[in-house]
């Protein structure tokens, strides 16, 4: 029942905005409100797993399960998604787009969401697959909303890219499958998580081994992974807004997920050492390329996706320290994606009145738009990890886990890199916040309680950078322990 | 069943679906590239259900049935209208020149055998000969898709990439289970028509479908 709570809102919503004609504010409001039907469910499942339940089963061989790690996701994809419909999607009447480009908006915004639900409720890693498949279609669709130059190079870059990525991480699930038949036959269900877990340390390791690369190649191509990240700042920055923030705030995230999955089995397979080694020198080489990348900005909403692609590589990094790491790595996750979606939200905002996505033409935001700016510099310091907030806890986590499990050289590096991000997102930050506003910007805020529903990713920050009551943390504990052991 | 004919006939399907992928490789019309992707196509068609008849799985029957209508008959038909459409323009001047781009293909078939070692070994199947074979369509798919310029091209990489993870999915384990195969396909039709609907727009936005032009986006 619970199963139907989650994954049908979004697909009703997507054929309410399907059939609605003309497209209207009801349906935008009907999604939105629809996402906190599948929020609360998946809060629902959280509560089943932190108080010691079974993870749930659904369907025909078990098609659908929630774990403490699908929980988890699960409530970051509802709450992002929820977060982008009531914030409004960044494409109102004062945007300018008509109404079949609003319709063709709200019909695949809210099946892209499906897709991610989708995706980290699975229990089979085939669906797994198609699910991260269609989430590239859906979105792919959204980027040239309106037609520009830069919006179709950018989304034939994504669709081509992420679609070659994918295909890869299906040799990866094929070659597993492979040593899977190979030992066991054929068995019910044998594409199951538990049933490919339990069956892991039987396989062939050479087969796993390279499955487990293709896995990684192919998923982390979606995850913005270095070195095969080339398309996310132009998709990210290209994107709607609202779009920007789902596929900043949890597709990366639902991409991740799945690599840690499959990390699981290879762990299984071959010990933990060959994954940790493989997502260390990944992650540590998104981190550098970001942190670089991030000096030389010009685009404020590049910049942000260059930032998402340095939190990418800190995930891994965290994921290949050992059941610490894991920890820090769901944590970051989870507040990466409140700080990164409200930013790009903002972002939004920002373009609107500034007309520029240049950081050369944007200043003085903290007067033209006070709370706009008072927010914006809010996620700005919460990304670059500066306390009290929760991005803050998980990178100290983070380090601390990766002096813990004696890798100081790793650690030092990835904090030299930490610092050089950290001051080159705070001086372009500095230039867009204070200052002169151009001339021909009309200050005033103008829809401020339109910025209502971000006040709830500030408070998250904040709460999970002050304190982890014991429920949260039982989650998030129980996450990781699916993760690594 | 005769295990022999069924090994040999597994590895011929497959040598022929590399060699259609290498014959891609020295081709510059579009029409060439539609053409070679759909007798690779028909080939993987045939070579399902040889598996499911060999093999003993049925339901390879109609996952053939579906790859032939799908690739062999409907994409390359629209692969043809919008060839028609947007103007066939000639994959003249590629990244790679064809010589090179051969070298190159010979070089990814010893890649896709020393990769595919492992696998080999450890597998007991008749149908392992054609496993590293497999894993060249993919590479020789991927190598189109980075060296030509064409977002047509670009496309019919992909799909050779895509018949390649087929062939390999097919040789390796029979097929995997059919509702798995069916989502498989339905992606592939919409991830398809999503790129057919994109070339349009580069055609439209840029007046040509040369990638290369699109270098708007920098840092």
């Amino acid at each position: 029942m619970k199963f139907l709570f989650l994954l049908s809102p979004p697909l009703l919503a997507a054929l309410l905005a399907f059939l609605a004609r003309p497209c209207h504010r009801t349906v935008r409001w009907t999604g939105a409100a629809l996402s906190l039907v599948s929020l609360g469910a998946a809060l629902a499942f959280a509560r089943v797993i932190v108080s010691g339940g079974e993870a749930p089963t659904f369907g025909p061989g078990e098609l659908l399960r929630i774990d403490g790690l699908s929980a988890l996701l699960a409530i970051c994809v509802a709450a992002v998604w929820s977060l982008a419909g009531f914030f409004g999607p960044g494409m109102g009447a004062e945007s300018g787009e008509n109404p079949a480009q609003r319709r063709r908006y709200h019909v695949f915004v809210n099946l892209f969401a499906f897709a991610m639900l989708l995706a980290v409720s699975a229990n089979n890693v085939g669906v797994l697959w198609i699910a991260l498949e269609a989430t590239t279609i859906f979105s792919a669709v959204l980027i040239p909303l309106s037609l520009t130059r830069g919006s179709v190079e950018a989304s034939w870059k994504y669709i081509l890219l992420s679609s070659v990525g994918i295909t890869l991480a299906f040799v990866g699930t094929v070659l597993a499958y492979f040593d899977f038949v190979a030992l066991s036959g054929r068995v019910e269900n044998a594409l199951n998580w538990p049933v490919l877990v339990a069956a892991a340390p039987r396989l062939h390791p050479e087969v796993m081994r390279l499955a487990f690369v293709f896995i990684v190649v192919g998923f982390g191509t979606k995850a913005g992974i270095a070195p095969m990240h080339t398309w996310l700042p132009d998709a990210h920055s290209e994107a709607p807004p609202a779009l920007s923030a789902m596929m900043s705030g949890v597709l990366l995230a639902v991409a991740l997920y799945a690599i840690a999955r499959w990390k699981v089995v290879a762990d299984a397979a071959l010990g933990p050492a060959f994954s940790g080694q493989l997502l260390l020198g990944l992650g540590l080489f998104s981190v550098a390329v970001a942190a670089f990348s991030l000096v030389i900005q010009r685009n404020y909403k590049r910049m942000l996706a260059y930032s998402s692609i340095e939190h990418t590589g800190l995930i891994c990094i965290g994921l290949g320290l050992g059941p610490a790491g894991a920890f820090a790595a769901l944590l970051h996750l989870i507040c990466h994606a409140a700080a990164k979606s409200m930013l790009f939200l903002l972002s939004g905002r920002v373009l609107h009145r500034y007309g520029t996505t240049e950081l050369g033409g944007v200043s003085g935001m903290l007067q033209v738009m006070p709370w706009t700016g008072a927010l914006f510099l809010t996620g700005v310091l919460a990304i670059v990890g500066l306390p009290p907030f929760g991005l803050f806890v998980s990178e100290f986590a983070l380090i601390r886990a990766g002096f813990a499990a004696g890798r100081p050289g790793l650690m030092g590096a990835v904090l030299a890199l930490l610092g050089v991000g950290f001051i080159a997102v705070l001086r372009h930050a500095n230039r867009m916040l204070y200052g002169a506003f151009p001339e021909g910007v009309v200050a005033g805020e103008g829809g401020r309680w339109r910025l209502a529903p971000l006040f709830v990713s500030v408070g998250v920050l904040l709460f999970l950078g002050l304190m982890l009551p014991p429920p949260i943390e039982a989650l998030f504990r129980r996450a990781a322990e699916v993760v690594a052991r | 069943m005769n295990v022999a004919l069924f090994s040999q006939l597994a590895t011929l399907g497959s040598s022929v679906a590399l060699l259609f992928g290498v014959v891609l490789l020295c081709r510059r019309s579009l029409r060439a590239y539609v053409e070679v992707f759909r007798w690779q196509s028909a080939v993987l068609a045939i070579l399902l259900a040889v598996v499911g008849a060999f093999g003993g799985v049925t339901e390879l029957y109609i996952a053939a049935a579906v790859f032939f209508v799908l690739k062999a008959l409907l994409i390359p038909r629209y692969l043809e209208r919008l060839a028609q459409r947007v103007g066939a323009e000639s994959e003249s001047q590629p990244y790679v020149n064809i010589t090179s781009s051969l070298v190159v293909a010979g070089l990814l078939v010893l890649l896709a055998y020393a990769v595919m070692r492992p696998v080999v070994l450890a597998s007991g199947l008749p149908t392992r000969g054609g496993l590293p074979l497999a894993m060249g369509v993919v590479f020789v798919g991927l190598f189109v898709l980075v060296s030509r310029k064409k977002a047509l091209s670009q496309i019919v990489g992909f799909l050779v990439l895509e018949n390649g993870v087929a062939l390999l999915a097919l040789l390796g384990t029979f097929g995997i289970p059919l509702i798995i195969e069916l989502g498989v396909f339905l992606d592939l039709l919409m991830g398809f028509l999503v790129m057919q609907v994109f070339v349009y727009q580069i055609h439209g936005t840029f007046e040509s479908i040369d990638v290369e032009q699109l270098n708007q986006l920098r840092h």
